[in-house]
């Protein structure tokens, strides 16, 4: 603080470090906050607030208002530790090529994943393979590393965001992190990172609807607000609930007899279920992301109808929607991905694998022939029983 | 910020989110961990090495 005796550090455990950046510009915070995007001080609850003395050692790990400054600030404390001195994670600056050395000739779980945190924490874009490949290497070794589980989803994640994605890469890190969370079950920062993406049903809160509010008071105050290359949307933003919202009308299948002619290839979609699997009675978000064919001169309509999914639930399954529309631009074309999400529910007793019949309708133009056409693609989309 | 509004910080903190308490830090009177991570602000590496010498609220948290 301003006196220079007190020094409030924080740390934040989210995916993305650019939202806790708005958040901090919203509440006018002025200490350093510390992004760890992958666990390396294996927290397993936040809030957790714990006063340091001037040697590091913990005097408190519930410090009280009422007596922090008898108990805490104004006492000298001996350099006294009862333990020796630890650390978590990789130093700076990052031996990439010692640690990729010592996790080769060891091939232990434990050096392959401090080799792969120092590639997360330390290296660039281009080597977030690498750090996936070390965290594969981390599970190969030890099975039932959730840690190295878990830091394979964060990378996974990451990567889905940028222009190096790998198709699977969304349905990859909810794999991995569900891998982890099923060898801890406890693990708060695990089960939060999942329902950030997953269904309205078993959300604790909205996690990040709090984002337009911030932009807005931010400003009003006369600043920018903090640019988040990847906003929060769908899942992350929705408001948790015990049943799904009654549907005002009941909406008609569009394309009840299969008549409007089925995509030759020029759009895919990949579809991922949050949670992996899901027990009868709890619920699951399905995202579909449609892609337009790579390396063709293909563009979305945007003055046509916007793109439609509909959802024909199978006996015992209660969708969330039937028909869903995803948002479009208003530019008159365009050619990003389009994401649309529905939640399902299994209401009774169920097995194997339940196939959910899906469809989507687009209307798709080709720069180099001037010709648009409107198209049906059937997505499967499969929800694993546990 | 005063000294006076720091525990009014912190109890903020903690209805931003909320867990089960208490499993993962180090206890009372042992050394907390070092570690090296980056600042949100700049991107620069910080250690909590850093601040020897001096008092500190390590503060864990969340923006959901």
């Amino acid at each position: 603080m301003k006196d220079g005796k007190l020094v409030l550090l924080g740390v934040t455990q989210e995916q993305h470090p650019e939202r806790c950046r708005l958040f901090a510009q919203w509440k006018q915070f002025e200490w350093p906050i510390l992004h760890d995007p992958i666990n390396v001080l294996e927290s397993t609850a936040v809030p957790i607030v714990v006063a340091l003395d001037e040697h590091g050692i913990v005097r408190s790990t519930r410090p009280n208002p009422k007596t922090f400054e008898a108990d805490f600030l104004n006492k000298s404390f001996a350099d006294d530790a009862k333990n020796k001195p630890e650390r978590l994670g990789p130093s700076h600056p990052p031996k990439f090529d010692a640690l990729k050395a010592d996790a080769e000739k060891t091939k232990s779980a434990a050096a392959w994943r401090q080799y792969g945190d120092a590639l997360v924490l330390w290296g660039s874009e281009k080597q977030l393979p690498t750090a996936i490949a070390a965290y594969r290497e981390a599970t190969k070794a030890k099975p039932d590393d959730g840690a190295a589980w878990f830091r394979l989803g964060v990378c996974f994640r990451r990567r889905s965001e940028t222009s190096a994605r790998h198709t699977d890469d969304f349905r990859a890190a909810v794999e991995a992190w569900g891998t982890a969370l099923d060898l801890d079950p406890n693990q708060y920062i695990w089960r939060r990172r999942i329902q950030q993406y997953g269904p309205r049903l078993d959300k604790p809160y909205p996690f990040y609807d709090w984002v337009a509010e911030a932009e807005a008071a931010v400003r009003k105050r006369g600043e920018t607000p903090v640019i988040l290359p990847v906003r929060p949307d769908g899942a992350e933003i929705a408001q948790p609930s015990k049943v799904f919202a009654a549907q005002k009308d009941v909406p008609k299948n569009p394309d009840p007899k299969g008549k409007i002619t089925r995509d030759k290839g020029s759009v895919s979609c990949e579809v991922v279920v949050v949670p992996v699997a899901v027990k009868p009675g709890q619920s699951a978000r399905i995202h579909l992301t449609f892609r337009l064919a790579p390396k063709t001169t293909d563009h979305w309509n945007n003055e046509a109808e916007p793109l439609r999914v509909w959802i024909d639930p199978p006996d015992g399954i209660v969708a969330s929607q039937q028909l869903v529309e995803a948002e479009k631009p208003k530019a008159a074309t365009s050619t990003e991905g389009r994401t649309v999400g529905f939640e399902v529910q299994i209401l009774k007793d169920a097995s194997g694998t339940i196939h959910i019949p899906v469809y989507a309708l687009y209307h798709v133009c080709d720069d180099a022939q001037g010709q648009c056409r409107f198209r049906r693609l059937d997505v499967s989309v499969q929800l694993k029983v546990k | 910020m005063s000294r006076s509004h720091l525990f009014p910080l912190a109890l903020a903190l903690c209805a931003v989110s909320s867990g089960r308490l208490g499993a993962a830090p180090p206890g009372v009177g042992e050394r907390h961990p070092d570690f090296t991570l980056a600042d949100i602000a700049n991107d620069k590496p910080v250690s909590l090495s850093d601040f020897r010498g001096k008092k500190v609220l390590l503060i864990q948290f969340a923006s959901w």
